[in-house]
């Protein structure tokens, strides 16, 4: 059966024609109601029980010659059930930046909205665009400031300013890592056998763009929380561009095609009466 | 005063002698016999029916062969009921093997694994010997085919041809004289049948009094455990010859 | 995580006219991790008798061990094969043996008894049977099978289309499960032929 992957697909291009921003927006971070209860961390462990984020995933991002290389999968489970096979896991954040998506998925979803809303100000108010450095500290910060609340968040920021490409590690704990290449999510120890056996900074896009898909499809044949499909995209100069988007189920028999075996033995067909 | 070795199994008379076991050897003396031929592409046991009533009926289909894994048969004489214990010991003991190591049991090891369980009767006080002799016909990997001989002592050898049960000792020496190497298994069978047929007290040969078994390897390398049909034993009777009245050759 | 969740699995059998299909998925994981992909959890027992184990893969080897023990001693004993229903028996009381320390598997159970009449059954861990007429299914992505089955699952199915539907239900239903799937293996048993097939599958 052929995958729905429409959800996939790009949303609209940004477009900074917006007549003008609503008045209240006040970054909307600052109202989270804390719990009136006195057994605060017995409430938030119930709460993050509640809340079970996610786990399965596997996102990867490198920095190599021509730019960065984005890559994820795109199946969601509950415990053992998988509950989609074509979730968006790379967040596009602005025409020059990506987010990839691991763990809690509402926690993601949410934080890089608010990221990009954020990047997008700072643009209105500097009249450049914001460096991954910057945004990516952005984000550290606010998740810094909701330590130890239960968020689920790795992520990586990847994009091009002024300084070129640029990737960073950031995640719910508040930690955040410069470097050329990270893999995130239960399916990553895959993903990095692959990607760091077969990474070399000179590739072309078309050989990263090959690396980072086949470094997902093991990741998704290997760690059963991870599947579906294995989104590619590439930033550059330009910004960003999605490269391919394949279904995993078929790029296996792509890789490995089935050889048929020889017949050891005949069967033998009933006689027809 | 030989009353006071010969009640207990476990006392050594003193002559060095164990009755109770040279007893069961006895009691093996009046059973149906059975001879085992080791052939070149197999092994052949033949076996003499000594119940025959038309109105018996068997819940077996033999009576003297049984198998005892894929690869192990085994020819019975002696007492019955003390046959059929011992040979649910080799069954089980076999499967206990397979189920431990995923391999069919090495035929010697399961020969001995019994002969341990005989031996046990003749030292530990209290209980009778087993009255059975066994032809255990097997294959295996390591040694491919085989034949053992096995008595109440728990003594057991491998042999090339062997007989067991009534006038073995003119069995044994007619199959000494007119055992051949090399024999392909058609040839094991003649030479049982023709051996059986002179020491048989039963005046005639017929399919009903016999029974007829072979282990052989198939076409496909699988050990395979075939016992004669009466129709395909009567044929094989006439084909050598060996259905006319036994006495009249002699 | 439960204990039978621990290497992922999916078996199923079905009743066709005359005949049965008893598939099951390929695949041995850890938790998430999988570690193979040609795991068999379908064990013949006879020419006309099968049985699936789904749960934990030391467990369903252990067991088909012990029950190839005692169907082979039957068989010398008896000079003949189990029917279904003994057979089924057997497992029960074998189970239950272990009642305070159970083998971690639920076997599914299928056979052709006398006259060729169809036999499936399925069992929890310490052997409660459960006879049914249609199908019976177990595993990890037993939920899904049970879906998938009572919506494609028609009586009296001709031995192709009995293939092809129990090809369908295992391979949607393990497609909604992260740890069965990675292809599937299906016995089609007919009274006079038995097909063994190997099933591509989404490999993810």
């Amino acid at each position: 059966m052929k995958l729905d992957t429409s959800g996939l697909n790009s949303i609209v291009p940004f477009s900074g024609t917006d007549d003008g921003l609503e008045e209240n927006i006040h970054l909307a971070v600052s109202s989270f109601q804390l719990p009136r209860t006195t057994d605060f961390d017995g409430f938030q462990k119930k709460a993050v029980e509640m809340v079970k984020p996610a786990k399965g995933t596997t996102t990867l991002a490198f920095i190599f010659k021509e730019g960065v290389i984005v890559s994820a999968d795109s199946r969601a489970s509950m415990g053992g059930y998988i509950s989609s096979q074509s979730v968006k896991k790379i967040i596009e954040i602005n025409p020059y930046m990506l987010g990839t998506m691991a763990g809690g998925a509402a926690d993601c979803q949410f934080w890089h909205r608010n990221l990009g809303i954020k990047c997008r100000l700072h643009e209105l108010a500097n009249k450049r665009r914001i460096s991954v450095t910057g945004a990516s500290k952005l984000l550290a910060n606010i998740l810094y400031s909701y330590r130890g609340m239960g968020l689920s968040i790795g992520t990586m920021i990847a994009g091009w300013d002024e300084t070129g490409p640029g990737l960073y590690y950031v995640d719910a704990e508040g930690g955040r890592l410069k470097g050329k290449r990270f893999s995130v999510g239960s399916g990553s120890p895959y993903a990095y056998g692959v990607l760091d056996s077969g990474y070399r900074y000179d590739m072309t896009i078309e050989e990263a763009a090959e690396l980072a898909r086949r470094a997902i499809y093991h990741a998704t044949f290997r760690d059963g929380a991870s599947g579906g499909v294995a989104s590619v995209y590439y930033v550059g100069p330009d910004g960003w561009k999605k490269l391919s988007g394949d279904d995993v189920g078929e790029l296996h028999y792509k890789y490995y095609p089935v050889v048929p075996s020889p017949v050891e033995q005949e069967m033998v067909e009933i006689p027809v009466s | 005063m030989s009353r006071r070795y010969d009640s207990r199994t476990t006392i050594f008379s003193p002559e060095g002698r164990l009755y109770q076991v040279e007893y069961a050897m006895e009691a093996i003396g009046n059973a149906g016999s059975a001879i085992g031929v080791l052939a070149r592409d197999g092994v052949v046991l033949v076996g003499e029916k000594k119940v025959t009533s038309k109105l018996l009926q068997t819940s077996r289909s033999t009576e003297k062969m049984y198998k005892i894994d894929d690869h192990v048969a085994c020819a019975v004489a002696g007492i019955m009921s003390d046959a059929n214990i011992l040979i649910n010991t080799a069954r089980v003991q076999a499967q206990r093997y397979a189920l431990a190591y995923q391999e069919p049991m090495p035929v010697e090891q399961l020969v001995q694994s019994l002969c341990d369980t005989k031996q046990g009767y003749t030292q530990f006080g209290g209980l009778r010997p087993f009255g059975v002799s066994f032809l255990f016909a097997g294959w295996d990997r390591n040694f491919g085919f085989q034949l053992y001989m096995s008595d109440p002592s728990g003594n057991y050898g491998g042999w090339k041809a062997a007989a067991i049960g009534a006038n073995n000792a003119a069995a044994q020496s007619m199959l000494k004289q007119d055992y051949k190497e090399e024999l392909t298994r058609e040839e094991a069978v003649q030479l049982a049948l023709k051996v059986l047929s002179k020491t048989m007290d039963s005046t005639s040969l017929t399919s009903e009094k016999l029974e007829l078994a072979e282990i052989f390897l198939s076409p496909s390398g699988v050990v395979e455990y075939h016992v004669f049909s009466s129709e395909a034993l009567g044929k094989l009777l006439t084909k050598f010859g060996v259905n006319q009245a036994a006495s009249s050759a002699e | 995580m439960s204990i039978f969740e621990y290497n992922g699995s999916a078996v199923v059998a079905m009743v066709g006219k005359n005949c049965f299909a008893i598939a099951s998925d390929r695949r041995l994981g850890v938790n998430l991790q999988t570690v193979a992909t040609d795991f068999q959890r379908i064990f013949k027992i006879h020419d006309k008798l099968y049985i699936g184990l789904s749960g934990l893969a030391t467990d369903v080897q252990t067991l088909h061990q012990r029950l190839v023990f005692r169907h082979k001693l039957y068989h010398l004993r008896e000079e003949r094969d189990m029917k279904p229903q003994t057979f089924a028996s057997l497992v029960s009381a074998m189970l239950y043996e272990k009642r305070f320390g159970p083998y971690f598997c639920m076997p599914v159970i299928a056979g052709l008894g006398d006259d060729d009449v169809p036999f499936i059954c399925t069992m929890d861990a310490i052997g409660a049977k459960e006879l049914a007429k249609d199908f019976v299914v177990s595993g990890t992505a037993s939920e899904s099978l049970y879906g998938a089955c009572e919506s494609m699952y028609k009586p009296d199915m001709e031995p192709e289309e009995l293939f092809e539907t129990i090809s369908q239900a295992l391979l949607s239903s393990v497609d909604r499960d992260c740890l069965s799937g990675w292809g599937g293996y299906v016995v089609l048993v007919t009274p006079t032929e038995v097909q063994e097939r190997t099933l591509k599958g989404r490999m993810d």
